[in-house]
Order: structure tokens, then sequence, then C-alpha cells
């Protein structure tokens, strides 16, 4: 049974005055490896039906994997029962109706009939391509499937593909590294990654410490995606923006950050993983939030939209009942690419300064000032009269990421997608699509240990 | 709860594993029914109720790991997973660089179930949302503009078989709950205040009465002044002081700190490419100086209420109490299995799964800070000029788990032993052996509290695991405070 008729065959099953059924089918495979042998190889298969059902002005909702028609009854007497213990939800925007989707890629037949055996052979190819380092990362593909199907008459359904390799070559005293993603599994060469990974790696022994302070830097694209997801998770998103939590609160329509920063959010990109609707079934639509460095938007779902009145619509970034407690969240940001040639000419521009590579565990310090927190590891470097030098233990930064935006002293011509899914709970890849930068303002605060294990 | 068609389900699974060539296969049916109610501006922002069911099966395959997971709880599914688990086990193995060698264990069989009153996902919704309405109206303020309440209930089934004999069922019960309060100034200043915990606030594993005795409602009006307060709390300066940190925050201390950087498969690096490692080696065991003479941190899955209390792991390693660090020096790992062997002792049962569907990891099970002695209020006295830090913030630490700085939700100036002024936005940071070299003092006994925290990630695909720390708190000298940025 495909996703859609499941969804339709679901909220059938519910009792309400209205009702909606989204379904997330899931079959992926994940070669993990350490040390270059797979050790955690998981191979996944689920189908979850979400039940969300109206009643009298009262929303309730249920989750089950048990797919027969006893599963599927149990979750509408569920969704029924916490529907009737609830109080009337005055903000509740009502199911969406029906709405034409837009046409997008997403999807690859190849990809999708990758078998266990293939994954595995991705992944040795990887780790074959290291022979100096062990090589630790995974290769995994997979497809999801996601339907949203409601009373309303409104029936969507999109099958996507997804395949990434992540790669860390590394030994006691070195380590370097790179990622690939793409929803097309020809489109990445395992081997080319691992490579990537150990030449980085090879750079990093006999890493020295730095002073605390503000440097000038390079941040390669998977450094630069993940300080923009968090900002955006915490920032470009309208229930933030409503609550006045967001750095933008009260600040739309001001010039905040250097101008040859603009960024956007676009499902229907076919460069990252295109998404025809959000997980509501609002059909996508493309989001302007920042434009030569003034501010513009956020994203809005159903809720928000209703709550901020104007006339405002979502704009197809909703999460699924009941995780909508989390507001909008833009899965597709690009920023848009610059004239740098290269990240060397990012290190000209940036004179003296750091090159970071990759970021970790970052944490949100201050959501409104928009101060965010997290080391460096697996290949930082000092920048020396121009050039990429010698390496940099791993550093701790604590740095405001509009200031980081505001002093931009460079992007590079090619913007590359970086995988931004750690696939938690049910896959849903996305991804942003993002230049190298350069900035003059990238707050060290300590030191860490040096590269390798 | 002795469920024998689960049991067959699973036994059933390890039959078809052994029969494509598996050297070991065990089987885990997990059954899991939870709910959430979430509150908001006196409004309901959530109700939901969810069941998730399945079969996940692990296989050692010519000294390869495969493992697959299925949602069918039929003879169909049970073999279908064998199957592709054995399908993935044999193309590793085909790569694999060593042959995974597991520690021997005596074969695990019986039962365990949580001690609860009432079971929490009986309790009615209504009472859930009135509950969680009443503790979100004690916090309103004038500065107060966002108000939430949460509570969780969970109860899960889960058998476990094995090629080597064990057979085991378990019947695990959790609830929690937690309030938060967020005060915004006319010029966009932001606070927050959360109680018992931040994050999602605490649960333990019992039944209703736990989230009863949390008191939400009794503690919201605190919650609430303490968030409008801080809109006008001076900034924490930058400087070196001594610190006394709260339970709470201890409890992200003792996580991670202690918690993840003794999991043996960080210290031999098999989470290297995302979690991270561990600055301890195994040849650190029994010598290593990790912190001062009051530090005593133990592993305990036998600690009643604990999110992480079992009977057995998800591999069958029976609950059994260890230490960890014995009064300042390194003394146990967290283990499974494979690390057992790797290592060359038994240091088992800490392997963990999220859920049917995810491969078990090693991960904390219940990590305690031993109490020391004395009250909070002798923790203070002995501090001249000083803070006392409450609540998570924000927290990172770097890939080896040395390097870390944490932010908490409030301070309090310490002069001459005394409380003083609130301060806002705090932070310190530390360097973990360093750090916990510098404890001088734990409070004891009738300060030590247990909290439970469901948001611990970790594995490829990501795993959350719901873990308990018991804390007292804690002094700390010569600690940065204040960096910010």
């Amino acid at each position: 049974m495909n996703a859609l008729d499941l969804a339709e065959r679901a909220f059938s099953t519910a009792e309400g005055d209205q009702a909606e059924a989204s379904v997330h089918v899931e079959r992926s495979g994940f070669a993990r490896f350490a040390d270059s042998a797979v050790h955690q190889p998981t191979l996944i298969r689920d189908e979850t039906v979400t039940l969300r059902v109206v009643r009298d002005g009262r929303v309730g909702c249920a989750t089950t994997n048990r797919i027969d028609h006893e599963g599927l009854a149990a979750a509408a007497r569920h969704a029924a029962e916490a529907a009737d213990s609830s109080p009337v939800d005055p903000g509740f925007p009502g199911l969406q109706e029906p709405a034409p989707i837009p046409e997008v890629e997403g999807y690859d037949e190849a990809t999708a009939a990758l078998t266990p055996e293939e994954q595995a052979d991705a992944a040795a190819a990887a780790i074959e391509a290291a022979p100096g380092f062990g090589l630790y990362g995974y290769y995994t593909s997979g497809v999801s499937e996601i339907a949203v199907a409601s009373t309303t008459g409104h029936a969507v359904s999109q099958a996507t593909t997804d395949v990434s390799v992540l790669a860390l070559a590394a030994s006691d005293d070195a380590s370097g590294y790179a990622e690939a993603t793409s929803w097309r599994a020809s489109a990445l060469d395992p081997g080319a990654v691992a490579r990537e990974a150990a030449e980085k790696a090879a750079r990093t022994r006999e890493a020295a410490g730095i002073e605390p302070a503000t440097y000038r830097a390079v941040l390669e694209p998977y450094a630069f995606s993940e300080l923009l997801f968090y900002f955006a998770f915490t920032s470009l998103n309208a229930l933030a923006l409503l609550e006045g939590r967001s750095y933008l609160s009260g600040r739309i329509g001001e010039r905040l950050f250097d101008e040859s920063f603009t960024v956007w959010d676009d499902g229907l990109d076919p460069r990252g993983y295109p998404k025809a609707f959000d997980l509501e079934g609002v059909p996508k639509e493309r989001v302007l939030l920042v434009e030569e460095g003034v501010a513009r938007d956020v994203v809005w779902d159903r809720r928000t939209a209703k709550q901020a009145g104007d006339g405002r619509k979502s704009t197809g970034h909703g999460l699924g009942a009941p995780a909508q407690a989390f507001g909008p969240i833009p899965f597709n940001l690009s920023v848009a690419a610059g004239k740098a040639a290269s990240v060397d000419e990012l290190a000209e521009r940036v004179g003296d300064g750091i090159y970071v590579t990759r970021l970790h565990y970052l944490g949100v310090v201050d959501p409104r000032e928009g101060i965010i927190t997290g080391m460096t590891r697996d290949g930082t470097f000092r920048i020396e009269g121009g050039k990429v030098t010698t390496p940099v233990v791993n550093l701790r930064f604590t740095t405001s990421f509009p200031a980081l935006a505001a002093g931009l002293l460079g992007l590079t011509e090619d913007v590359a997608l970086v995988n931004c899914s750690d696939f938690y709970d049910e896959r849903y890849p996305f991804g942003t699509l993002v230049p190298a930068a350069a900035t003059e303002a990238f707050t060290i605060v300590g030191t860490g240990s040096g590269p390798g294990l | 709860m002795y469920v024998r068609p689960v049991h067959e389900l699973a036994d059933h699974a390890i039959d078809a594993a052994v029969a494509a060539g598996a050297g070991y296969a065990d089987a885990r049916v997990v059954q899991r029914r939870a709910q959430l109610v979430a509150t908001k501006n006196g409004e309901v922002d959530s109700v939901s109720d969810s069941e998730t069911e399945g079969v996940g099966v692990r296989v050692l395959v010519d000294g390869a790991w495969g493992f697959a997971g299925d949602p069918r709880l039929s003879a169909e599914g049970a073999r279908d997973a064998a199957l592709r688990a054995v399908s993935f086990a044999r193309a590793s193995a085909a790569h694999a660089r060593r042959r995974v060698e597991l520690a021997p264990i005596a074969p695990a069989s019986g039962e365990y179930a949580a001690a609860l009153e009432r079971d929490p996902v009986e309790v009615p919704l209504e009472e859930k949302i009135a509950l969680c309405l009443r503790a979100e109206q004690g916090m309103r303020r004038p500065e107060v503009k966002i108000t939430e309440a949460s509570v969780r209930a969970m109860r899960e089934q889960r058998a476990f078989c094995s090629s080597e004999g064990a057979r085991t069922a378990q019947r695990f019960v959790e609830c929690g709950g937690g309030i938060d309060a967020l005060a915004v100034s006319d010029d966009g200043r932001v606070q927050n205040r959360s109680y018992p915990s931040a994050h999602g606030g605490s649960s333990g594993q019992t039944g209703w009465e736990f989230v009863e005795g949390l008191g939400l409602d009794r503690e919201a009006p605190r919650v609430g002044e303490e968030a409008a307060a801080l809109l006008t709390a001076d900034p924490c300066p930058a400087r070196v002081t001594t610190i006394v940190v709260d339970a709470e925050q201890m409890v992200l201390q003792v996580h991670e700190s202690v918690g993840h950087p003794t999991e043996l498969d960080r210290v031999y690096g098999t989470e290297a490419a995302y979690a991270g490692t561990s600055f301890l080696k195994p040849g650190d065991l029994g010598s290593l100086r990790y912190g001062s003479e009051p530090m005593n941190i133990t592993a305990d899955p036998t600690t009643p209420l604990g999110l992480g209390t079992f009977g057995w792991d998800d591999e069958g390693a029976p609950a059994r109490r260890r230490p960890v660090v014995e009064a300042g020096t390194l003394a146990g790992y967290l283990g499974s299995r494979e690390t057992s062997a790797l290592i060359g002792r038994e240091l088992g049962g800490s392997m963990r799964a999220d859920n049917w569907s995810r491969m078990p990891l090693v991960r904390m099970t219940n990590l305690h800070l031993e109490p020391g002695a004395g009250t909070l209020d002798d923790l203070l006295a002995d501090v001249d000029d000083g803070l006392y830090l409450c609540t998570n913030k924000s927290w990172s630490i770097d890939d080896k788990r040395l390097n870390f700085q944490f932010g908490t939700q409030v301070a309090w100036e310490i002069r001459k032993g005394k409380l003083g002024r609130m301060l806002r936005d705090p932070t310190y940071m530390g360097v973990t052996p360093e750090f916990w070299g510098r404890l001088d003092a734990v409070a004891g006994q009738d300060e030590w509290t247990m909290f439970g925290l469901t948001n611990c990630g970790k594995g490829q695909p990501g795993q959350h695991a719901h873990v308990s720390h018991g804390t007292s708190p804690a002094r700390f000298r010569d600690v940065q405070v204040g960096v910010r940025q």
C-alpha cells in the first residue's frame, strides 16, 4: 500500500468534524563504520500514521505504526479521546484546504533500489580511499514517502530519496572531515569524500594553541551551514518572531547583516532536498529571508499565520502534528553565492586569522542576540599572510552569528549542499545550500585538545 | 506480563537468523505507548498519544554485526528482519578488519517491572490538562509573556531473546513534567526560568504519583517571579571565582563531563565521527586522577525511580551497581559485551536501544554524584565571594569531553556565606579533570535529588536515551565565569 492510500484509509477511520492523516514511510540502510570497518549496519523499515481529529473545535492527535484495522481504530480512538479531553483551541487554524502542489524533483529510482550489499560496498569504497588513517563515518541511503490527506479533500504525497556519506579520517594525533549528500547516489563519490578527509587530516598534526580573541576567519560550508541552521532554528521561525525570542523580533526591514548576505528558503530547488509540501500538507513557497543584509521575513506555518493575522498565510514550513510547538522550520535554506573563486581567495581576504572546517556540539547561549557556542574540530588552521598555514587545536568559540554575518568579507561562488539531519526519529532528509564564508568576526574564548582520536 | 506470543516471535527471528548463518543473534520485541500534554499561555498546545511496536534483530555473521528492524509483529516480519540483518552483516563482514568478540555472559532469564501506584497512561487526559493549566496560571506576571507546562507518560513492554538462551520480559513505566516561564522586557530582552529542570522537566520510572510529587503548581509562582526579576538583573561579570552549582545543573555537569567520556564505545572510537571520543584511554582505569577526593560517581541501573533502571540491558546483561569514579580516581567504565572483550574486564550492562528500530549502543543508565556531607547552606557558608548557579540554560562540550562551556538560567552572588543579588546570563567554562579537581565539597544526602532526562542523543542513525542522575549541590573553587563572547 502506498502512503497516500494508507493516509486516506487512516482518516476514514476517525470520528470527528474534521480529520487528517499524515503518513511517513521509511526504508533505509545505514552502513556506519569506525576504524575502517563497518560496525553498526542498520536497516530500518517503518510506516507511521498520525491522525489529527477536530471535534467541536477541540483538537487531538494520535500516532501509530500499527497499520492494520485494529491499530488504526485504536489511533482513531486515542485521537478522539485527546480531542474530547481538551478545551476548544482558539488558535487552531483548521486543516489545509485542497490546493495544488508544485512539481518537484527529489526521487531517484537507482538510489531507491540500493541494496544493503551496495550500501556496504559504498562504505568500503570510502574506507579503501583513506588507507593511511582510520576512517569513521557512514554511508546511508533511504526512501521516504510522506502523504497528507484529510476530510477537506486535500490529498498529497511525495516520495524522496537521499544518500549521504560522511568521513572522518583520524589517527591519535590527526583528524580531517568531509561529507557529501544528495538525492541521487550517482552524484556522490564516497572515495573522493574519504580522500578529502584524509588529505585534510594529514595537515593537522602538531597543532598549536592560539590566544582567545575575535579573529577573522574562513568557514567551510560544513561550519557555515551548522551556524546558519542553529541561528535559523531560533530566529528565522515565525513563532520565535511573534514571541519576541528571535533576533529578528522588532527588526524586520532593518539592515542587520553585510549586503553580500542574502538568504532564502526554497523547497523547490532541485539542488537541495526538494519538498513539494510541508508536514501539514501546505504547498512549499520560496521565502526571501534576508535580502542584501536586510531582514525581510521568517518562515510561517498555519498556526503562526493565523496568530499574526494581517492576511498572513503559511509559507509551507509547518511541522506535523503534534510537533508544531517548535514553530515553523526553514528546512531548505540557501545562502547566495559570492564571487570568490575558492577558499584560498577567501583566505587572501582574511589575511591573518583562522580557517575552520567543521564545528561540534553547538549550543545557543542567547537566542535573542544570536549568540552561539561550540567547538571547532577536524581541520582548524591558522591563516597567515593570506595563506592557510599551520594546524590549530580545537577552539571554543562563543560568537554572535549576526556579527559574523555583518562582517562578511566574502563568499565563494560555489555552493555545497550540506546535510543537516542526524537521522533521529522518522527519516526526513534536509540540508542547506551554502558557500564557504569569510568573516571579520569569529570569537574564540578558549582552546581545547588537539585533533585526532 | 510474560507474553508468550511475543517471545515466540523473537525466537522465530533468532531461528531464522541462525539458519541463515548467524553465529549469534538476539531479538527485541518492543511495544510502546506514550502520551504528551502541553499547554501554553492558558491554552492546550498539544495533546498526543502515540503507539509504536516492532522487532529489532541483531546478528553476528563471520564476526561482523548486522541489524534490522521491522514494524510487523508477525512471523513474516520477524523472519524478514532476521534475514535482512544477516544479509547486511554478511556484506559488512566482507570488509571487516577484525572479528567482533563478545565477553561471555550467563543467559538472562526472568521478568522486571517498574514499581508504581497509578499507571500514568491511564490517568485521564482531563486531569493532566488541568494540572498543566493550573501550574501555568501560577507563573503569570505582567512581564511573563509565555508560560508553558507539560506532562508526559509512557508504558513499554520489552521482550528479549538470544541464541544463547536468554529470555527476559520487562515492563517500563515513565512519567514526568515541567514548567517554563519566559519574560520579555519592553526593550526586547528575554529571560526564562524552569522547574524542576530545563528542557522538558524531570521524569521518573514509576506511576503518576511522581508527577504529583513534583509540585508544579506549588513552584509556579517562584518560577514566574524569578523570570520577571531576571529582566532587571545585572549581567554576570567575567572573572575567576568560587561557584556553588545547584543539583539540577550538576546533573548536566555529571552527564556531559563524566557520563559520556566513560562510555567505552567512545573510548574505543566508534562514536568518533559524530558524538566524539573521550579523553580517557583503556589503560587509565584505576589510575587516572579525574577529580578531587569528594568526587564519587556511581553507575546504578538498580536505583528506584531511575529512567536507566532495568532488570537487564538490551543485550541481556543484568543490572549491577558499579563505581565509575572513587575518591577522584577513575574506577569504572560503561560498557557492553563487545567492549568488555576489548578491555579484558567484565564491564557490560550499559547497552540500550532507543526503540525496536535501533541497534543497542553503550549508554548511561543512572549515573550519580554520590552525596557528601552537610547542607547547601553549609556549602555557601564557606564562600567569601562567589556565585550560586542554578538550572541549565545552554551547554556545549568538545569531542573529547574536555573543554566545556555551560550556561545557567540564573546566578546569585554569594557574599560572606550568604546569597545576595540575582545575576542574569551566567556561564562557566573549564576543562573536565581540572574542573573536577577544583571540587572541594558536595552537599549531603538530604540535598541529593534525582532528575530524569529524556533527551540524551547519540548514534547514527540518532537515538534518544532516557537517563537519570542523582546529585547534590557542589562547590568548585577558581572557576572562570561570565564568558559570553
